[in-house]
């Protein structure tokens, strides 16, 4: 079963390459996303497993085909002339020569693949989310090309990077095997930036370079972690995953590697300062981004350092993790208020809340490794769905800019509805995002300096999610608005992640206890949340003597209450026409209450305009950038420092 | 903790306080009208005159210049009234700070629904508020965190010692706050309660009749809200830290008629200086003398 979910996307992808025709290549797309899901729930409830392949020499094809890709990068930088390109694949290629040639030829391990509930987690997440988007990205792909008036369809090339995309992720997160994990890190990043640099505009290439070379700077790190690791402590078992994270080795050696391979996930979730290619990926067609950004690379990058959490434990490395992403958490919120396009606001939201993962788990106690699996899985969730509705809504104004959002409830309601819901899962109670961010404000007084980053950004998260719902709900008192129409590929996808939010939202109780915590248990020992009676989720401290109660959560009464507060409101209160009355503008109204007109000067009719507000003076990323930039660095910088520090 | 008996007794507090917080609401309101009125050297109206314009605007016609106008009013109304019982219940004061939050989400997102000027400067400028307030009241839960080693408000209850001696600092960064949520001179930025306003009446300026009584109503939860978490200061005697309450009270009626209104960008600056470093340094104290507990 593992086989089919690497190498299914594999051989789907192919096919759908070879297909030309629309309805057939649709047909192939939507059989191996059922056929992943099946898959990964069938996976899950079988439970955890170890496994290694056979038969062929796996070790030398992938060695090969690691040679494959970083060639590829070279060609890639010597055809564009983007020399960071050429020199981050050089500085992946001549190590992994030396390792391949002089150290250890093809290494391989047994197990090589070791999933335990962590992974499973993780495959969910890819199976279900990701497949959900490929499912939406046949009818947006298809609308997108109409769109462009595309003489030749490049939709079955888009197609396969998609669905390969899947299978690279899922061998990412069972690999026990890091020269193979490394590999499967490859290819996420090449398909990366296939997909970036799809629609072929100068922009769409030079944003997929710069994508490349960050990247190629944490695939460096990682080969040096690998190379170290072999070096010190001589013999191929030390490339294993479970024996690097089960304290066998001396945590002075291990700290420096750790802190590489920290450096490398913090590259691909984006993390300040390598936040720009994240941001430069917008320029792909939206399904890139819904997949890049919910359930595929960046949360490879947070699984690699939750996943290596057990190995810096207890070290300043943890608190130095905590505090750089925490700061990263708080310094892409602020970025985030000044956006004007949609897109780029979900953008910094998703490396504010990657952030917000990578500090729990450089927390690293029960309760904030909880916090970052329950976030990594709703964050998955909403996200995806809010990229989905920004594709969605793209498709009906063809534009990404909130001010040309302005009164999309009256335009298009159903759109609206789920996309309002989207918005307010991401910031408010009960939804899972804010019972992550509770439960993980809850643990961060372990790391005071975390914690006040986390109230900062908290903050500065419900400033730029309110200022966008905001625009969407402005509308003339006029009644009667039309529902759209959704075609099948778009409105599937976004009612299941709709359903979702609520499913797992309500559920996360069951759902922790009999499945996330185990996953928290590959991370760290020890439990601290309890679920009690009503469907109560109860934090108790870290003293395992006494058990002290921290805070409460009572998921069920919320969900009512929610219901009483938003739902009946806006199913039971009618208004009649009668009832409607135009705006007040100090009585030089010109008209009914349909217009948006007022007599100016000499009584001229005049329209008038309501904006938002951006903060482009305080908060505008020229302002923000250089400064949170240079933080950054310094962070990143006594973060390996502290793997440094050990040695000496 | 989870017994009948309890849950009956728990069940009569809540009902309790639905019913007595907006008395006790109304009448702070009235209070605080009789109050300024004589600051400013007039008699003033009734102290239960709150009420009397209550249940007249109940009586008005049914207007509104847009359907998604209730659902926020509503969701300003239940929310705030959920966080009240919260804090009755003696429950987690973190998430009390995010539900109350919803609450003020509610409110901006009412300003935002409507295509009126004046609605939306005054949803901005509430959005601005929040922007202030709501960091102090999340280091204030971690404040109490640090003191107690719990975010239960029962918690405090059970300690000697009031928070007032340990989280001074963090008590004037609350009454900061206070004045902001009272919609008070300098703060009364989005709405006012006095008619010198140059955006009409801000963020409400679209509500009228029935749906803007239940903006009073949810303002009386409010203020009963507020002073409760004022209260906990000094929660054991309880009555001590509702006499510093009511003082604080009293002290923002004086604030708000010497007090000139200032702009937001000025309120933001402010808070987002002095009111986080106080609530920063008192953390920084707490987590250096006692470390983690």
């Amino acid at each position: 079963m593992m086989a089919i979910a690497i190498l299914l996307p594999v051989a789907a992808g192919l096919l759908i390459l070879a297909i030309r025709n629309y309805y057939a290549r649709n047909v192939v797309v939507v059989a191996t996303s059922i056929a992943l899901i099946v898959n990964s729930v069938l996976l899950s409830i079988n439970g955890p497993f170890t496994y290694t392949p056979d038969g062929v020499n796996w070790g030398l094809f992938i060695t090969i085909l690691d040679y494959a890709i970083l060639l590829f990068y070279l060609y890639i930088g010597f055809t564009l002339r983007n020399w960071l390109v050429v020199i981050f694949a050089f500085t992946q290629l001549i190590p992994l020569a030396y390792f391949e040639f002089i150290m250890k030829a093809h290494l391989e391990l047994s197990p090589a693949f070791v999933v335990d509930h962590l992974s499973l987690v993780m495959t969910l997440i890819i199976s279900i989310i990701g497949s959900l988007i490929c499912i939406f990205a046949l009818r947006y792909m298809y609308d997108h090309e109409h769109h462009a008036h595309l003489t030749k369809s490049r939709q079955s090339r888009f197609l396969f990077w998609l669905v390969l995309f899947l299978g690279a992720m899922n061998g990412l997160v069972f690999a026990n095997n890091l020269f193979w994990l490394y590999f499967f890190w490859e290819v996420t990043t090449l398909c990366c930036y296939q997909l970036i640099s799809h629609d072929r505009t100068q922009e769409a290439i030079n944003n997929a370079a710069r994508a490349l070379w960050m990247n190629a700077t944490g695939g460096t790190a990682f080969i040096f972690a690998i190379i170290y690791l072999y070096a010190t402590q001589g013999g191929s078992s030390a490339l294993s995953v479970q024996t690097l994270i089960g304290g066998g080795m001396q945590a002075s050696v291990v700290l420096l590697p750790v802190a590489l391979l920290c450096y490398t996930g913090f590259t691909k979730a984006a993390q300040m300062p390598f936040q720009s290619w994240l941001l430069g990926a917008m320029v792909a067609p939206t399904p890139v981004s819904a997949l890049l950004h919910s359930s595929t690379m960046v949360k490879a990058g947070v699984y690699l350092v939750l996943r290596l959490a057990p190995a810096f434990a207890g070290t300043y490395l943890s608190i130095a993790i905590a505090v750089t992403g925490a700061f990263t958490f708080f310094a892409t919120s602020a970025l985030a208020v000044s956006q004007t396009t949609g897109k780029r606001v979900l953008a910094y939201s998703t490396i504010a809340n990657l952030g917000l993962i990578i500090a729990c788990a450089g927390i690293n106690t029960p309760l904030s490794v909880a916090a970052a699996i329950l976030l990594i899985i709703f964050h998955a969730i909403s996200k995806g769905l809010l990229f989905l509705c920004a594709g969605t809504i793209e498709h009906q104004i063809w534009s990404r800019e909130i001010e040309d959002m302005e009164g999309l409830a009256a335009k298009a309601p159903l759109t609206t509805l789920i996309t309002a819901v989207g918005i307010l899962s991401m910031f408010l109670p009960p939804f899972g995002m804010l019972l992550g961010k509770w439960i993980a404000l809850e643990a961060a007084y372990m790391v005071p300096l975390a914690a006040i980053f986390f109230v900062l950004a908290s903050t500065l998260t419900i400033v730029f999610w309110t200022k966008w719902l905001g625009r969407l709900l402005q509308v003339l008192p006029k009644l009667g608005w039309p529902m759209e129409k959704l075609s099948l590929s778009y409105s599937a996808p976004l009612w299941t992640l709709l359903v979702g939010i609520f499913a797992v939202g309500i559920g996360v109780g069951p759902i922790y206890q009999n499945f996330l915590l185990d996953a928290t248990h590959n991370v760290v020992s020890g439990n601290q949340i309890f679920v009690i009676g009503w469907n109560n989720l109860v934090l108790t401290s870290a003293s395992f003597i006494q058990r002290d109660i921290l805070g409460i959560f009572p998921i069920w009464p919320l969900y009512l209450i929610l219901v009483v507060a938003l739902l009946l409101p806006l199913l039971l209160i009618g208004l009649k026409p009668t009832e409607l009355r135009p705006v007040y503008l100090c009585g030089e109204q010109v008209g009914g209450t349909d217009t948006d007109e007022w007599s100016a000067e000499a009584d001229q009719k005049t329209k008038f305009l309501l904006g938002g507000y951006y903060f482009q003076s305080s908060l505008g990323e020229k302002k923000v950038n250089p400064w949170a930039n240079t933080i950054a660095i310094v962070l990143l910088v006594i973060m390996i420092g502290c793997g440094v520090i050990v040695i000496c | 903790m989870w017994g009948d008996r309890h849950m009956l007794e728990q069940f009569i507090l809540v009902i309790a306080t639905l019913v007595g917080a907006p008395l006790a609401g109304g009448l702070l309101f009235g209070i605080d009208r009789k109050i300024t009125a004589r600051l400013q050297g007039r008699y003033g109206p009734p102290v239960i005159q709150p009420f009397y314009d209550f249940f007249k605007l109940l009586g008005k016609e049914h207007i509104a210049v847009s359907r998604l106008q209730f659902i926020w009013i509503y969701g300003y109304l239940v929310f705030m009234v959920v966080s009240l019982i919260f804090l009755v219940l003696k429950s987690d004061i973190l998430l009390l700070v995010f539900l109350l939050g919803f609450a003020g989400v509610s409110l901006v997102l009412g300003g935002f629904s409507t295509k009126s000027p004046y609605a939306h400067f005054g949803a901005n400028r509430e959005l601005l508020q929040i922007m202030a307030y709501e960091p102090v009241l999340l280091l204030f839960a971690i404040g109490i965190y640090a003191q107690n080693g719990s975010f239960l408000i029962s918690e405090i209850f059970k300690q000697d010692k009031p928070l007032l001696f340990s989280l001074w600092p963090l008590f004037l960064a609350v009454l900061y706050v206070l004045t902001i949520k009272m919609r008070k001179s300098p703060f009364d930025i989005a709405t006012s309660h006095h008619g010198h306003q140059e955006i009409v009446k801000g963020v409400t300026t679209e509500y009228s009749g029935p749906y803007f009584a239940l903006f009073h109503l949810a303002e009386w939860y409010e203020i009963v809200l507020l002073l409760g978490i004022i209260s906990l200061f000094w929660a054991n005697p309880l009555w001590v830290g509702i006499l510093i309450a009511l003082v604080a009270f009293l002290l923002e009626l004086l604030v708000d008629n010497i007090a000139a209104r200032m702009t937001a960008r000025w309120m933001v600056r402010l808070s987002w200086s002095i009111g986080l470093l106080l609530g920063v340094i008192n953390i920084a104290y707490i987590y250096l003398t006692k470390g983690v507990s």
